[in-house]
């Protein structure tokens, strides 16, 4: 896979990028690329911007300094490229709305926010809600879901924007090992259709056996590249201190 | 205006009254919603106590007592409000209720200072400007209808035409950021709706109640509602219709226009928050007793044909000292299992009828599957998102995976009972 995958221009790439919460740097200095058509993630312990990074890419968070590339050109001017998955207790769940209605805003910015949307917005809702196995519950209150068809409902209104380019904030939160296995099963067939997910995740024992690359963070870049070379114990003692320390199967079970 | 007073079957004050309050009722509910979505009714009550030192200073600077007037003032100090809670959350991190708490409080004093310095220094003018405390539907006039509907109409046309901005902020604000809408303005514009709706409602309804105008059509809406959409449209109706009935009571009964219409509004949202299908107390309670009730009477079955099986037929008083459970349960259940024809009593001992037997039978399958789901339940390659219901597992896993289900178990040297 690391071989493949550094011949192909990175989907996303993050130059020396700075942003503070209240004067204190939550990324400082970060510098990252991630590969197309790769599933990675970014692992770090708690507080070390791995949110604020994701927010600062799709411009949610004022950034100090540095830039972001999507697919070579700024942010800002890509923005279309990007589906942004925010984190699933940022919502409130008892909001009056259905699965279906939800996954259509991913289509709002394509068919404009007054008109109505078109047999095609229609067309491409119906199959991601299909394709996050969500059918049955098309026209359910979102209130009724379990966290996992939660986290569903949001894949689908990402692939409802048909962005090349998936961020996911900590869609594993609170979720069984069965949900996350086929949330990852998931996330990995939408790789193999051609799509860059970037993944906030907790679990290194995951990233490790799952994914193709990982950005390691602690405010500052601790290590990035392909998982077996940015996820090694040396790189995981620098990003989590001592604490991370030991032998390999202590690092798999690690999860901060 | 006139076509509608005259259409009325009421007095001219009347009919200026009820229109009023179905403009401000309607203005409030629709309005009101999206601050109460967004969990920040409170905010509501802020920015209305905090219209009354406008009003004050608007009199003050212009000597004008009618409605519209006093209203650009009112709306003047809503704003400088919310921009205070906005800037103490921000700059000194404090808490929204703690902000919501001093812009309440200081701003609403300063109208209460404002009022009591007016009255002493100039006593005939000042009369009138007390009505925004409670609020007093009497007084409107004609030309205030046309200014409170016009500006009621232009902010619902503009709902209606942002109707798809404000639904994706109000669900999901970083999402709406993620897709290039204006976050910020689009929170200045919920603002600037709250504060168009406390100051169509404030002279009416009072400073001090108004927010439970803003509040009482969403919580009654959503009660009813699941869908964004039509609870804008049930919140205004029900705002109109609490609105028009409370002024209309407190004008033919001499009794105070905004407590009127609070109470009123408070019997509605009670309804609705207890007789509401399936989100009302009543539903929900019945719900919970019958599922009580239906553990209780399955528990005392799988207890009864466990006596059976260990010995002879038992007594109540047997089965009750078998099963652990106290007498006036094992009573109840049986006397249920009995209604169902589940049982034959004789001489004293029970025993299961053939229909018994066979809810028995149903009752320990659904069991022996959730076992299986448990033990096997892992192996299976779920297509979708369906998700175990352990009372049927069958219908909410469907009839393939249940066989597979069952399949793997048996492979696995399981045995179903």
């Amino acid at each position: 896979m690391s071989a493949a995958s550094e011949l192909k221009a990175p989907a996303l790439e993050v130059r020396r990028l700075t942003a503070s919460y209240s004067s204190r740097p939550a990324l400082w200095d970060v510098d990252a690329e991630f590969p197309e058509s790769s599933l990675a993630a970014i692992v770090g312990p708690n507080g070390a911007g791995k949110s604020t990074l994701l927010k600062a890419i799709v411009g949610l968070q004022p950034v100090d300094a540095g830039h972001v590339l999507i697919d070579g050109k700024p942010a800002s001017e890509n923005l279309d490229r990007v589906a942004y998955v925010p984190q699933r207790d940022a919502v409130d769940w008892d909001f009056p709305i259905t699965v279906k209605e939800v996954v259509e805003m991913g289509r709002y910015r394509e068919a404009g926010w007054i008109s109505r949307l078109g047999q095609r917005d229609h067309e491409l809702v119906d199959q991601a809600i299909e394709r996050v196995g969500m059918g049955p519950f098309a026209r359910r209150q979102i209130g009724e879901l379990s966290g996992g068809q939660r986290q569903r409902v949001f894949i689908a209104r990402a692939l409802a924007q048909e962005a090349p380019l998936m961020l996911l904030d900590e869609p594993f939160a609170g979720v069984d090992a069965r949900t996350e296995s086929a949330l990852l099963d998931l996330l990995l067939s939408i790789r193999d259709g051609g799509r860059t997910v970037v993944v906030v995740h907790h679990d290194i024992g995951t990233v490790r056996s799952r994914f193709d690359w990982a950005l390691l963070l602690n405010v500052r870049t601790v290590a990035c590249g392909p998982v077996a070379e940015s996820l090694s114990p040396d790189s995981l003692r620098r990003a989590y201190g001592g604490s991370a320390g030991g032998s390999d199967v202590e690092l798999g079970e690690w999860t901060g | 205006m006139d076509w509608l007073i005259n259409l009325l079957p009421f007095s001219y004050t009347d009919s200026v009254v009820f229109i009023g309050a179905v403009i401000l009722g309607v203005a409030a509910g629709v309005l009101g919603a999206f601050a109460v979505l967004r969990q920040r009714s409170l905010v509501g009550d802020a920015l209305s106590h905090a219209t009354l030192p406008g009003v004050c200073v608007a009199f003050i600077a212009t000597g004008a007592k009618d409605a519209s007037t006093l209203a650009v003032g009112a709306a003047v100090a809503g704003f400088i409000g919310a921009a205070m809670i906005l800037a103490i959350e921000r700059t000194g991190r404090i808490r929204p209720d703690a902000a919501i708490g001093v812009v309440l409080t200081s701003f609403f004093s300063l109208g209460i200072v404002l009022l009591t310095f007016l009255a002493n220094f100039n006593n005939a003018n000042q009369a009138g400007l007390d009505r925004y405390l409670f609020g007093q539907a009497a007084g409107l006039l004609e030309s205030d209808l046309v200014a409170m509907g016009s500006l009621c109409a232009v902010s619902l046309l503009l709902v209606a035409l942002a109707f798809r901005p404000l639904k994706t902020a109000l669900f999901d604000m970083s999402f709406a950021g993620s897709v290039g809408l204006p976050v910020r303005l689009i929170e200045l514009a919920m603002t600037a709706m709250l504060v168009i709706a406390i100051v169509i409602g404030v002279r009416t309804v009072g400073a001090i109640l108004m927010v439970a105008m803003l509040v009482v059509p969403t919580v009654t809406a959503r009660q009813l509602t699941s869908r964004l959409s039509l609870l804008l449209v049930i919140a205004g109706i029900v705002g109109a219709m609490v609105g028009s009935t409370g002024a209309l009571i407190s004008a033919s009964a001499t009794l105070p226009t905004g407590p009127t219409i609070v109470i009123v509004g408070f019997c509605v949202a009670l309804m609705a928050i207890l007789l509401a299908p399936r989100r009302g107390v009543l539903w929900r309670s019945g719900k919970l007793l019958r599922d009580r009730r239906r553990a209780l009477n399955e528990g005392v079955l799988i207890d009864l044909e466990t006596a059976l099986h260990a010995g002879a037929p038992p007594t109540t008083e047997e089965l009750a000292t078998l099963s652990g459970r106290p007498a006036s349960q094992v009573k109840k259940g049986l006397r249920d299992l009995d209604r169902a024809g589940a049982l034959r009593t004789e001489q004293g001992r029970i025993h299961l009828t053939e229909s018994g037997a066979g809810m028995v039978h149903a009752l320990l399958h659904q069991r022996s599957l959730w076992s299986a789901w448990l033990e096997y339940g892992w192996t299976l390659d779920i297509p979708d998102a369906r998700e175990p219901d352990p009372r049927d597992l069958k219908s909410s896993l469907g009839d393939d995976l249940t066989n597979t289900l069952l399949q793997r178990a048996r492979e696995g040297g399981w045995t179903a009972s």
